[in-house]
């Protein structure tokens, strides 16, 4: 360190260090994701992902008790709300197998082809984001096991999001919740569809909805997967929990809750091929 | 090169925690940023030159595990390290509080840049978010310190203790 203890020369250094930072950044940015640090962040993923691997076996039930504390007080009203809801479940199991035998006669009426029967590879979540502008996370599964970028992510509540960076044995999927991230999706009863953006830790918004349709409270929202889509089909979303209208609009802005916890994802499912 | 080791696992230990047990255990939704206590504490120890330096290769490993355009984190590390490391030399307080203000005062100016850049870039990153960010992981980061302080230091210590031997 000698060499840089004279302040001209520690100046020197700092201007070339800020150099190849901007550098960097211009490079990357013209590139986009192919670009040639591609194979880079590649590598820091698989040292990082061997380790996190290691780190969450070991710590997750300490991370785990503590956002426990930290919810307990949350944790009585979900009781109450959560036994109204069994209540409530309890009714409407009647309806719902009713519902479900009209479903599968109407279904080998048509001769739907079942869309929902996906292929693929479970994983578990390692990691999340090193930081505090990216919302995603970090799985054990990579391109040794078939897993591509774009491929879609779902766990057993909905849609989780897609894979946008494969190492060999880890991979990187960025969350719906993620500001980046846009989803097309269906209302489950009008079939109005609309674009789904994430908006951090806020509900989704829908957009593109148009202002006369039809929009139910707690509404269930999938995704509505067209043709070489990124997402399967009828994978559910969330639910409405929210709509906006500007007076005068042509559409209308509805928010979604997340069907999926992203605070406590554990195991999810990397829908490899369709 | 010792030192460039010990420093290696410190960074990367620093990565492994925040996108870990970190990202659990959240202030308000916000996670600690390790890396900038790190560059942030290396700075206060030992100047402009070595903040700026471990700033900067502490920010391109951070840089590599996210998608946002690559060099962000390091310019930003770069530059608070430097600024953290000049500053140094004027303050001459003895007070024992000083690296924890240093550290959230530092890790919240670092975290508004960084998010500015991101924004001039193109990435959305929201005003109000940036904002509630940049205070929550300052104070976390603040409150981390004086666990990490000692931590910090002992590392510093070993390998300048090391360079002195080989001369």
């Amino acid at each position: 360190m000698a060499l840089y203890s004279h302040p001209r020369n520690t100046r020197v250094l700092v201007v070339s260090l800020v150099m190849v930072s901007l550098l960097t950044i211009t490079i990357d940015y013209r590139g986009g994701n192919s670009g040639p640090f591609e194979v880079a962040g590649k590598g820091a993923l698989s040292v990082v992902g061997a380790m996190q691997s290691g780190v969450s076996h070991i710590l997750r039930p300490i991370g785990a008790f503590f956002s426990g504390l930290a919810h307990v007080g949350s944790l009585q009203s979900e009781n109450r709300a959560l036994k109204q809801q069994v209540q409530q479940l309890k009714q409407q199991q009647g309806r719902t197998v009713s519902l479900e035998r009209r479903n599968a006669e109407l279904a080998s009426l048509l001769k739907v082809e079942q869309s929902l029967r996906l292929e693929g590879v479970g994983a578990s979540v390692i990691g999340y984001s090193v930081g505090n502008f990216e919302w995603s996370v970090t799985i054990n599964r990579g391109s040794t096991s078939k897993v591509r970028t774009n491929d879609a992510v779902v766990s057993g509540d909905g849609l989780v999001g897609h894979v946008i960076l494969v190492a060999p044995t880890t991979s990187v999927v960025q969350l719906i919740i993620d500001p980046n991230s846009a989803v097309a999706g269906r209302l489950s009863s009008s079939g109005e569809t609309g674009l789904i953006r994430g908006q951090r830790d806020q509900d989704l918004t829908m957009d593109l909805v148009s202002a006369d349709a039809k929009i139910f409270p707690n509404e269930q929202v999938v995704t509505s997967g067209y043709q070489g889509g990124l997402y399967p089909p009828e994978i559910l979303i969330g639910q409405v929990s929210h709509t906006y209208q500007q007076p005068g609009g042509l559409t209308k802005e509805i928010a979604v809750r997340p069907a999926v916890d992203f605070s406590s994802l554990e195991f999810v499912f990397v829908v490899t091929g369709r | 090169m010792r030192r460039v080791w010990s420093w290696t696992v410190v960074v990367l230990t620093a990565l492994v925690l925040q996108s870990t047990i970190f990202a659990q255990i959240t202030l308000g939704g916000a996670k600690p940023e390790l890396v900038y206590l790190v560059t942030i504490i290396l700075a206060f120890l030992e100047g402009p030159s070595s903040g700026a330096l471990a700033g900067f290769f502490g920010g391109m490993a951070q840089d590599f595990l996210l998608n946002q355009p690559k060099g962000i984190t390091a310019l930003t590390l770069t530059l608070v390290g430097y600024a953290v490391g000049t500053m140094r030399q004027y303050i001459t307080t003895p007070s024992p509080l000083l690296p924890v203000a240093l550290v959230g005062g530092a890790t919240t100016s670092g975290v508004l840049f960084y998010g500015i850049v991101n924004s001039l870039l193109g990435t959305s990153v929201g005003l109000f978010y940036l904002i509630r960010i940049a205070i929550l992981s300052g104070v976390y980061n603040a409150v981390l310190t004086p666990f990490l302080f000692p931590v910090i230091r002992r590392v510093a210590e070993a390998s300048r203790a090391n360079r002195v031997f080989r001369l």
